[in-house]
């Protein structure tokens, strides 16, 4: 428990300290050490489900970013409590568990070679799509994650990465990512796959409000010693002030394992006023357990909406209606970015 | 009777002699940190403080975005470790950076520009 005050000590600390930039801090900004290469930042999650048969209540996330530049190097790290308080009523029975464990979330060096190349080393998110880009959930639009984000690639890699990026002018560029992993995880625990060989190419065009992704890649998760999986995924975003429409759908192929034939969503976000945002996402997917002949399938659709007094701070509900409906839930959470 | 004349404000988007010629959107990309080099040398965008009119005039000129979807702009590039432009207190201190270092770039006031700067966009209230 000391571990956890220390760490919320140090992010409210932040909120008495000065920014650099117009001597006053901005929550959501992190703040400048001294005159250091070092800011410091973070974010808390805590989150409430009900089901027909499940209620839970959790401290989901509670995590610190430090990061800075210098000259053409710059890092990150985040360590973070994951699941750090969950209490939950199930069939008259209550469970409480926790995990005190600091787990590594990000860890990682970049090195810019020129106007062009960047090489990345260490632990990142798997830049694949966009909802992976931005996970955490003071920064997603819903409490809830898309399940085509947790089934069709691993989230995390530890490796290196090469990106490649040009300006075009007139505000369009293209982005080539190529991602390198033959060694294991740096810290797997909340990894979706636990993986020791990753590589995975994308290819990412924008244009003023709008962009377009392909991501494609394998990788071998350890649990399942067979083979290795192939995934492919296709999303673009669309954004201006008052909506942002975001679409990812993709296919994971194995001949011996899960074959997840397609999984996908589709949603909009509007901004009904500055402070409140309106939220409908449609998903879909089908998976086949190729040697039980089983197969997995859902159709959901999740109506949320978020206040955000201030950006960095959102109070989301959400509502998911699941094509089984056993599976409908009621979710809320309250997030807060430092 | 009295004739009133409304005289508009007229600021520009100011760079050292070397910086090469770009657009309104280039302008924009350069200030989003989107386009971060110039032959291989980091661009130094320089902010006025947030309170200032002539910032606010040039964010409404040049991103179109609107304050919240900037604010949240800047707090997801927090997380993924990317900080934004620098803010200078005074236009003086903003012509003094920019002739010392290269790949800088400010705005101001158009009266206020130094003569050894290079004015690559103009635009008025």
């Amino acid at each position: 428990m000391h571990k956890i005050i220390m760490l919320l000590l140090v992010l409210f600390s932040s909120l008495l300290c000065e920014d650099e930039y117009d001597g006053t801090y901005q929550l959501g900004d992190g703040i400048q050490v001294a005159s250091l290469p070092l800011y410091i930042g973070g974010y808390i999650s805590t989150d409430y489900q009900k089901t027909d048969t499940i209620t839970r209540y959790r401290v989901d996330d509670v995590a610190m970013l430090a990061y800075g530049d210098y000259s053409k190097i710059s890092y990150m790290l985040e360590f973070e409590f994951k699941e750090f308080y969950t209490l939950q009523d199930s069939l008259n029975k209550r469970t409480i568990t926790k995990d005190e464990r600091l787990h590594t979330e990000r860890l990682y060096i970049d090195y810019t070679l020129n106007d062009n190349f960047l090489f990345k080393f260490g632990k990142y998110n798997t830049p694949i799509g966009y909802w992976n880009l931005l996970p955490v959930n003071v920064l997603r639009a819903t409490t809830s994650t898309p399940v085509s984000n947790t089934i069709l690639y691993p989230t995390f890699s530890t490796g290196s990465e090469i990106s490649y990026s040009s300006y075009l002018g007139e505000g369009s560029e293209l982005k080539i990512d190529v991602i390198l992993q033959k060694n294991d995880d740096l810290d797997s625990t909340y990894n979706n796959y636990v993986t020791d060989e990753h590589y995975g190419i994308g290819l990412k065009y924008s244009i003023d409000d709008i962009s377009f992704k392909i991501d494609a890649g394998l990788f071998h998760d350890i649990l399942d010693e067979r083979e290795k999986r192939y995934y492919f995924l296709l999303s673009n975003r669309y954004e201006n002030d008052n909506f942002q429409l975001t679409t990812e759908i993709g296919s994971q192929f194995s001949t011996e394992d899960v074959d997840t034939r397609y999984a996908g969503y589709s949603q909009l976000v509007y901004h009904v006023t500055d402070k409140n945002t309106a939220i409908l996402r449609l998903e879909s997917y089908k998976e086949k357990l190729v040697k039980k002949s089983v197969i997995r399938n859902d159709n959901i659709a999740i109506f949320g909406y978020t206040y955000r007094p201030l950006y960095p701070i959102a109070i989301k509900s959400e509502y998911q209606v699941h094509s089984k409906s056993k599976k409908n839930k009621f979710l809320f959470s309250f997030s807060v970015m430092f | 009777m009295f004739t009133s004349v409304l005289v508009a404000s007229e600021y520009a988007v100011v760079a050292n002699k070397n910086f090469k010629k770009i657009s309104k959107a280039d302008i924009k990309s350069i200030y989003l940190k989107k386009l971060s080099y110039m032959n291989d040398k980091k661009i130094v965008p320089i902010n006025l403080s947030s309170r200032d009119k002539i910032r606010k005039s040039f964010e409404k000129k040049i991103f179109h975005m609107s304050f919240t979807r900037l604010k949240s702009y800047w707090t997801k590039q927090h997380y993924l470790g990317h900080r934004p432009p620098i803010t200078m207190k005074s236009q003086k201190s903003v012509n003094l950076f920019i002739k010392k270092v290269d790949v800088s770039i400010g705005y101001m006031d158009v009266r206020n520009v130094d003569k050894n700067l290079k004015i690559i966009y103009r635009w008025s209230d």
